[in-house]
């Protein structure tokens, strides 16, 4: 403690600790906060790489993307997504976690299986439902023909196209909440329950008097985790619909992906990727604000 | 009331199959019908069991997509590994340098740095890729695996995971350590590394799966066909025209299938992870 106490550092132990930082910091440097500048940079100039003429732009960006409708557009399918993907998804997370929860025979193989397709990649994923989907070969549309229901046509509906993205992304992610629930109700300590049983407390009022309180916590985390992602989706659009139909599924990452790698507009779509970035986080702030906990245990 | 218990414990595990049969039903599906002809796949479309079992089974699907050239699958599948081993190596040790450095160690500006660290967090992947792109352009890195792989070491998250991990070896070993002669490079490789190999498991894997699994980075800054990784040739792979779902599913099952495998072998450092971030972060 000599050295720390003192304020004076043992100078090998200093010099190790900035080598052994250096290389990390130097990659953070290079491929995240230099690019993080440069965007902002970008996102003020006129910058397309077809046209290879750079020139400053101001705020024009920014001023022709409130007025862009179909940047607008695409910031309400993303909140569409996002409004229905986070309740949704999260009920049926928790929803499993409390299923799985108990010690029981053959509880190892459930957990495994509801945890199977965050391993199966999101490219893979959504190439598989969009064969599922296929209005007249998919499995899903051959099964509700066969009990007689009407068909669903996910790709090729622009009112319904979303839904099919949201199973697919839901089917996709809600093993790994689960898991974080699961970490979460094992915090809760049993004597809680056991006391809550003594007062006369049922399996109801357990859960919303004991179980929910103690998991704010988790869901503030679980919930914060899905809205970024919710509101970045990407891969699924992609591959799937591409967008359609009839623009249905372009969401703002979507867009931003068309706008910088298709029409090369570099400093269009930094100021969109900036606007983006400004919502997650201002809306993660709130969120972080709504939920503070006082909760302890 | 003990039946009544028993009871609810029967619901229960009908719930509980039902959703994963629900679950597992693509993925199934997807192994099924790789291993169907192109006629079988498209000849049942009502309910039978026909539907949900290979009638003869074939492998002529994988045969096919190693034998084309003009869509090298084992090549894709190899430079995927590549890249993905090569990140994971990379990446566990400077990263790992980086947490042990923040966990263990005395300097200067240490909250400073840990700050920086931290902020980084915040920036979202959406803004960086555009200039990131730029900045592999200016680099000439464009279709070289250089820019797959080095923007890609370093990884905030897995440092702050394994600070947590590390944060548990006490000091007193490494000032043993110290008296007797080493130096903090010999003591980071012999005691804290081995120390930390769960650590490092459930970091390697958690980093191989998503090298494995990247999508968008590839399909921006590798364009040439030969070099391009599994997950977008598989999304290139089924937006061709005329393209045989068997083909398309044996393309899919055999990239999903071994990392299904491993992950099945592993899961226990995979899911505490899962558990660390979300827990304590």
């Amino acid at each position: 403690m000599r050295g720390y106490k003192s304020g004076i550092y043992d100078k090998q132990e200093m010099r190790a600790a900035f080598l052994f930082i250096l290389p990390a910091l130097l990659l953070l440097i290079l491929f995240i906060f230099y690019p993080m500048a440069r965007a902002l940079l970008i996102s003020f100039q006129n910058y397309n790489l077809i046209s290879a003429n750079t020139s400053p732009a101001g705020l024009a960006n920014y001023r022709q993307l409130f007025e862009d409708s179909s940047f607008l557009e695409s910031l309400g399918h993303s909140f569409y997504f996002a409004a229905v993907v986070i309740p949704l998804q999260t009920v049926i997370a928790l929803g499993l976690a409390l299923l799985v929860r108990r010690v029981f025979r053959g509880v190892g193989l459930f957990r495994t299986v509801y945890f199977l397709p965050v391993v199966v990649s999101f490219a893979i994923a959504s190439t598989i439902f969009k064969l599922i989907y296929n209005k007249d070969y998919g499995m899903l549309n051959v099964l509700l023909r066969g009990l007689g229901l009407p068909a669903w046509d996910f790709l090729s509906n622009p009112d319904i196209s979303m839904i099919g993205i949201i199973i697919l992304c839901i089917w996709k992610a809600m093993g790994f909440f689960m898991i974080v629930f699961l970490a979460g109700l094992n915090n809760i300590p049993d004597s809680l329950y056991e006391a809550a049983h003594v007062d006369g407390a049922g399996a109801v009022q357990q859960f919303f008097k004991v179980t929910l309180p103690l998991l704010k916590r988790t869901t503030a985390f679980v919930i914060i985790i899905t809205t970024m992602d919710a509101l970045k989706i990407f891969v699924p659009i992609y591959i799937t619909t591409s967008g359609g139909p009839a623009q249905s599924t372009s969401t703002v990452v979507f867009y931003i992906y068309e706008t910088a790698f298709k029409q090369m507009n570099m400093g269009y779509a930094s100021a969109a990727a900036f606007v983006l970035f400004a919502i997650v986080l201002v809306i993660s702030v709130i969120q972080l604000r709504l939920f503070r906990t006082d909760v302890e245990y | 009331m003990r039946k009544n218990r028993i009871g609810i414990l029967a619901v229960q595990y009908v719930v509980m199959t039902l959703i994963a049969l629900l679950v597992i039903f693509p993925v199934y599906w997807m192994i099924m019908s790789s291993f169907r002809t192109h006629e079988e796949i498209f000849k049942y479309s009502t309910l039978s069991w026909q539907l949900f079992f290979p009638v003869k089974w074939t492998l002529v699907n994988y045969k096919e997509i190693f034998m084309d050239d003009s869509k090298p699958f084992g090549r894709y599948m190899l430079n995927t590994l590549l890249v993905a081993v090569i990140v994971t190596f990379l990446g566990l040790i400077v990263n790992s340098l980086a947490a042990f450095a923040f966990a263990k160690l005395r300097f200067p500006f240490k909250k400073t740095l840990i700050v920086i660290f931290l902020s980084s967090l915040v920036i979202p992947y959406e803004v960086i890729m555009i200039p990131q792109y730029l900045l592999i352009g200016d680099l000439h890195w464009m279709n070289d695996y250089k820019a797959l792989i080095v923007p890609q070491i370093v990884w905030v998250f897995g440092i702050f995971m394994l600070i947590q991990f590390f944060a548990d070896i006490p000091r007193d070993i490494l000032d043993a350590a110290k008296i007797d002669g080493a130096g903090w490079l010999r003591i980071y490789s012999k005691i804290v590394l081995q120390t930390a190999v769960p650590a490092l498991i459930t970091l390697g894997l958690m980093t191989f799966l998503n090298q494995w699994d990247s999508f968008l980075w590839p399909l921006v800054v590798i364009n040439e066909e030969k070099k391009q990784v599994i997950q977008v040739a598989i999304s290139s792979f089924q937006s061709l025209r005329n393209i045989s779902w068997g083909k398309v599913l044996a393309a899919t099952t055999i990239s999903s299938v071994p990392i299904l495998g491993v992950f099945l072998l592993l899961q226990k450092y995979y899911v505490q992870g899962i558990t660390m971030s979300g827990v304590k972060g």
